[in-house]
């Protein structure tokens, strides 16, 4: 796997860039220290137990195993409720992306009422504004997390989940597939990107519109191939071929930053590979691997891909 | 109702084995017939020999698992695989060998420590262990037939369904774990009979060593807890087999109830893993101190209320679900009250430590690893408690560390310990300090590198049950140290078994009570005779060894006691009142039998044929079982006569009683069967719940024949107290006309949830399923009862039971109401949904 994901930036929930996951930092440290001194406390009482004779009284298992319990449990229910308030109350819910898990990869929707932008496994979030997230599944339950961004939620089918975000953060977040969906769980992941809010609405702008259309002689040779080799039938380039929902939009394909979910680099070469090889890259995946293309057919459908940014 | 005032002298030579002594009536059978044999201590040695390598076994899979995971992007094992093994890794861990291998300590030390010569069911703990070991071998064999279950021990909706996963995998799965259970639910039946109706004279409830107070709070739980996953597990394979829609979004199922179910089990399981080893540390900390436990109530309301608690918890395993936030609030809240009778349980032991000088014994040793890991695991359960911060380590690593904290801390270490500790008792050797000293510091430092470091891996992003992951996220390094300290724990497990082994030719022989321990399991010089007790002695103290001097100035087998003559040639133990402990029946004890052995064997025969679609030979499994059980229970029981049992007490034999072993045996399997019912009531509620459009696109159940179901209920229920009362009245003809009229009643009464549900398509809606479920569920038992009266007719016939003997007739009675009782519900809720209630 030839995969430099380094460069996507983290993936971690110590690295706060959203609302949510900065309550969460704060709930970890504060549990942390607490859960620390108590622990140390705990080890003290048994060193001097084992060193006293004769001593045990009722008021240390009273004052020990329910009073101090209560007490400590009380205040941190109250900062945890409070953090659930803050992160989960009700929310200006002007921004919707509607993100759907499938075997192994995000079909995201952004505007899903209105404009009903089209795109795949990477999520673009304005810094600073909440948005609402509208979670489903179209197969089997997956769970969508972003942990420098928020905690995380199940994906499952024949309901919708919703989850509210605010990145605080510009920058590019990793984020994976946190149910075990099936053979390749493990190369199902994202990117959540947070931007300024104009560049947000450029991104959305550039959206709408249709593909970029082919150049280069190899580029249009590769859009005949698109189209000859059936790959309408599931993924939809708009302005090209328009419709089919079963794979993953490619209007902007070479405009990611990566392949087959989140798990590779995008460039020619993994391209090409992807298209042969789609089975060997990502086991159980719906798409068959289009071994049988020739290999010129091969360079241009996948030099079309790449050109596809917009 | 009791005959214990009608004292009745016996009237003759009947079964038993009158011409042998005490020694021969007790002995093991020889050769290969020991696997029929029942006694409690083989049984019990067999579950733990059993669970311990189904625990090596998972063991090397976790190994095979942290070899993966080792470096980024590893190619050692395929995707598959990897599912493959981490799916058995869990589910060998919790239901092979985390539950078997408790009840296996269990069934052994029970009646050794309340003074009985065996368990009071000991052919059902027969039959068990080998539901259990077939049951077993089922899921293993999965590997054989290259199906391994890979979806998960938790086999999540519709991940685990046919759509998802086409072939047997997850139906070895589904059955052979549900085959294997019957061993936990048979013997937590078992234990709850054996702690409450078989202790030694004057042992009351308050006097019972701790460990029994724990192992009958786990009994209860398994009993309650293990029926939403059974029931569960059948729903989703019926759903396989036959396309039901329980779990179906499409037709009104929900994928959540599955998870709902399976939590409800799931998060009791780990306090029914946890209690036992618990039990094991408050019966070896008090040892090693010299001292009894300190608290000794405080522990006892702790652990009673820690088994309320646990059914109130399930759903923090949920929190990512998109549950309302009042749910939310009320279950974090609940999970994180655990903490108090954990707290009080701590700090008992603490307080025990404070009462004299501990020794710093191996076995104290892993007392002391267990504290360590167990209170961090604490803690961070705690912390997983709050729910935004569980939204972030929920599947990730951290959980991963979390739950290994709990359970290596809380069961492991403590089960390694007493593996120390009892070893002398197995055996009649003890283990080595020196050795026993490498094991805890290679596994004690094995697990805190492996685990602890994953705190930090899970905090940092990655998500259990991931094959591989790139490298450059920052999980690198932190991975490596995991799979290297693994080795090392690893390590410790193995150099147990080199001293395991080896202390049994060359241990030191262990003599008498080798601790100072203060229960009775150690009155004998190990290793003890394999009845236990020449006689019973009265129990006037917690810890009698410590505080009962005639106990230990004589030699153990001439210690007084009660029942110190045979008679009959029959096995024998006392049987006590459950809350005073004093003696008020004798109970004869079965002799070696390979009668529980061919039921086992009949019932796997079933399980396995429904797994290669064998349906004939389903029926040949089916038809075997019942053969066998009609056969187990032919021979009456001696109830009616009553004979001299020492100290001056003459009691009846298996008294005909409601604090008689049987009814509370009866009681036990009903709470199992209640909980059975609930289950699929509550998954009936959940769909009406969650999906009322669907509810409403469910036909109606037909109203006059619900209505009529209930009422036939109510008559089969009466007809089997009338039939028991003209049995126990010895009028066995009038009792053998009423039991036609039972199973006639009991046979319509099923036929009515047919005409009922006519017109309700199980394949429409899942709602319409679950109500056949239902019905069915119901109609098995109507089913049961129909065999049962109709046994107990054919036996009366045949005239193979004497008067007296109306023990049959008693426990029918009790179960026709239990299925009565749940008739009436069913029926109840099917008229509700006809009347338009549901929709």
């Amino acid at each position: 796997m030839n995969s430099e994901l380094g460069e996507f930036g983290a993936q971690s929930a110590l690295v706060a860039a959203g609302q949510n996951a900065e309550w969460a930092l704060w709930l970890t440290v504060l549990m942390t220290i607490a859960g620390g001194v108590i622990f140390l406390f705990v080890l003290w009482a048994i060193a001097s137990a084992w060193r006293s004779d004769g001593g045990g009284r009722t008021w240390w298992i009273v004052g020990g195993g329910v009073i101090f319990p209560i007490v400590t449990l009380a205040v941190l229910f109250a900062l945890s409720t409070f953090a659930l308030r803050a992160i989960a109350g009700p929310q200006d819910e002007e921004l919707v992306i509607e993100v759907t898990g499938h075997q192994y990869w995000w079909d995201v929707v952004y505007d899903p009422e209105g404009v009903a932008l089209r795109d795949a496994n990477e999520v673009f979030l304005p810094v600073g504004r909440p948005v609402t997230l509208r979670l489903k599944s179209d197969d089997v339950i997956h769970s969508f997390w972003v942990p420098s961004i928020a905690g995380k939620m199940d994906m499952i089918p024949g309901r919708v989940n919703e989850l509210t975000v605010t990145a605080t953060e510009v920058g590019r977040y990793r984020g994976q597939c946190a149910e075990f969906c099936g053979l390749s769980h493990p190369l199902m992941s994202f990117e959540a990107v947070a931007l300024e809010p104009e560049a947000f609405a450029t991104f959305l702008g550039n959206l709408q519109g249709e593909a970029r259309d082919p150049v280069r002689p190899q580029e249009r040779q590769g859009q005949e191939v698109f189209v000859e080799a059936g790959c309408p039938a599931c993924h939809t380039i708009r302005g090209v071929a328009e419709g089919a929902q079963i794979g993953p939009d490619l209007t902007r394909v070479g405009g990611r930053a990566s392949l087959g979910a989140g798990m590779w680099e995008m460039n020619l070469g993994n391209l090409a590979g992807w298209i042969s090889d789609v089975q060997d890259m990502k086991p159980g995946a719906e798409m068959p691997s289009y071994n049988h293309l020739s290999g010129p057919d091969l360079r241009a459908v996948a030099a079309y891909l790449e050109s596809l940014s917009q | 109702m009791t005959v214990l005032d009608e004292m009745r002298d016996y009237p003759g030579a009947r079964k038993g084995e009158p011409h042998k002594s005490f020694e021969e009536v007790w002995a093991q059978p020889p050769g290969l017939k020991v696997l029929s044999s029942v006694s409690h201590r083989v049984v019990g040695k067999r579950f733990i020999a059993t669970g311990f390598i189904f625990f090596l076994i998972a063991g090397f899979l976790a190994l095979l698992v942290r070899t993966q995971l080792i470096v980024p992007g590893n190619t050692f094992l395929d995707a598959e695989t990897y599912n493959q093994v981490f799916t058995m890794h869990g589910s060998l861990m919790m239901f092979l060998f985390a539950i078997p291998i408790l009840e296996g300590f269990a069934v052994y030390l029970i009646p050794l420590m309340l003074g009985a010569r065996d368990l009071i069911f000991p052919r059902l703990g027969q039959f068990g262990y080998y539901c259990y070991l077939l049951g077993g071998i089922i899921v293993l064999s999965s590997f054989i037939f290259d199906a391994a279950p890979a979806g998960g021990w938790f086999m999540y909706t519709p991940l685990s369904t046919s759509e998802y996963t086409p072939g047997l995998s997850a139906d070895f799965w589904l059955i052979g774990i549900t085959f294997a259970e019957i061993a936990s639910v048979t013997a937590a039946v078992e234990l709850i009979a054996a702690i409450l109706c078989a202790r030694a004279p004057g042992m009351s409830l308050t006097k019972m060593p701790v460990f029994a107070w724990y192992i009958l709070i786990t009994a209860f739980m398994i009993a309650i807890g293990f029926p939403p996953l059974i029931m569960g597990s059948i729903l989703l394979e019926t759903q396989r087999l036959l396309g039901l829609p329980f779990f179906d979004p499409a037709l009104g199922g929900d994928p959540l109830l599955w998870q709902h179910l399976f939590w409800l089990f799931g998060h009791p399981e780990v306090y029914i893993i946890f209690l036992p080893a618990a039990g094991m540390v408050s019966t070896i900390l008090p040892t090693f101190v010299g001292k009894p436990l300190f608290g000794y109530g405080f522990v006892v309301a702790a652990v009673v209320s820690m088994g309320f608690i646990s059914f109130g918890l399930w759903a923090h395993h949920m929190f990512a679900t998109g549950l309302p936030i009042l749910s939310l609030s009320l279950f974090s809240a609940a999970s994180t009250m655990v903490a108090v009778p954990t707290g009080i349980q701590i700090f008992a032991w603490i307080a025990t430590l404070a009462q004299g000088r501990p020794r710093l014994t191996v076995p104290m040793l892993f007392v002391l690893g267990f504290l360590f890991i167990f209170v961090l695991g604490g803690l961070t359960g705690v912390m997983l408690a709050s729910v935004p911060f569980n939204w972030q380590a929920h599947d990730s690593y951290f959980v991963v560390a979390h739950l290994h904290y709990v359970l290596i801390g809380g069961m492991v270490f403590p089960l390694f310990g007493a593996f120390y500790y009892w070893a002398p008792h197995f055996t009649g050797r003890m283990m080595s300090e020196t050795l026993g000293k490498w094991v805890f510091w290679l596994m004690f430092i094995g697990f805190n590198v492996t685990f602890f470091t994953m705190h930090l891996t899970g905090l940092r992003g990655m998500p259990r049950r991931i094959s591989t992951y790139p490298e450059g996220i920052g999980w690198d390094r932190l991975n490596l140290i995991s799979t290297l300290g693994s080795y090392v724990l690893a390590a410790g497990v193995l150099l147990f078994i080199v001293d395991f082994l080896r202390h049994r030719r060359s241990g030191p022989p262990a003599g008498r009570n080798p601790w100072g321990a203060g229960t009775l399991e150690w009155l004998y010089p190990t290793v003890t005779p394999g009845f236990n007790f020449h006689a019973i002695p009265p129990v006037t103290s917690r810890e009698p060894l410590w505080d009962q001097p005639e106990l230990n100035d004589r030699e153990a087998p001439t210690v007084e006691g009660i029942l110190n003559v045979m008679t009959d040639g029959r096995r024998e133990t006392v049987g006590c009142d459950p809350v005073t402990g004093e003696p008020i029946q004798i109970l004869r004890l079965p002799h070696p039998t390979w009668i529980p052995m061919f039921s086992a064997v009949m019932v796997a025969i079933l399980f396995g044929a429904t797994l290669a679609s064998a349906y004939w030979l389903c029926a040949v499994g089916a038809v075997g079982a019942l053969l066998g059980f009609a056969l187990w229970g032919w021979e009456p029981s001696d109830s009616g006569v009553t004979r001299f049992a020492g100290l001056g007490h003459r009691l009846p034999v298996n008294a005909i009683d409601r604090r008689s072993h049987m009814h509370v045996g009866l009681i036990g399997t009903l709470l199992i069967l209640f909980a059975l019912f609930g289950s699929v009531v509550f998954g009936g509620l959940f769909l009406w719940n969650t999906q009322p459009e669907f509810a409403d696109a469910t036909a109606r159940p037909v109203q006059l024949w619900a209505a009529l179901t209930g009422a036939g209920g109510l008559l089969v229920a009466l007809f089997a107290v009338a039939a028991r009362n003209a049995a126990m009245a010895s009028r066995f003809a009038g009792a053998a006309g009423l039991g036609v009229l039972t199973a006639a009643f009991a046979a319509a009464t099923a036929w009515g949830f047919w005409l009922t549900l006519l017109p309700v398509d199980p394949w429409g809606t899942a709602l319409g399923a679950v109500l056949w479920a239902m019905s069915g569920f119901v109609a098995a038992l109507l089913g049961t009862v129909v065999f049962w009266a109709l046994f107990n007719v054919a036996r009366k016939l045949a005239s193979a039971v004497q008067p007296g003997q109306a023990m049959a007739d008693f426990q029918l009675a009790g179960f026709a109401k239990g299925t009565g009782l749940m008739t009436i519900a069913a029926a109840g809720l099917l008229l509700a949904c006809a009347l338009g209630g549901v929709g």
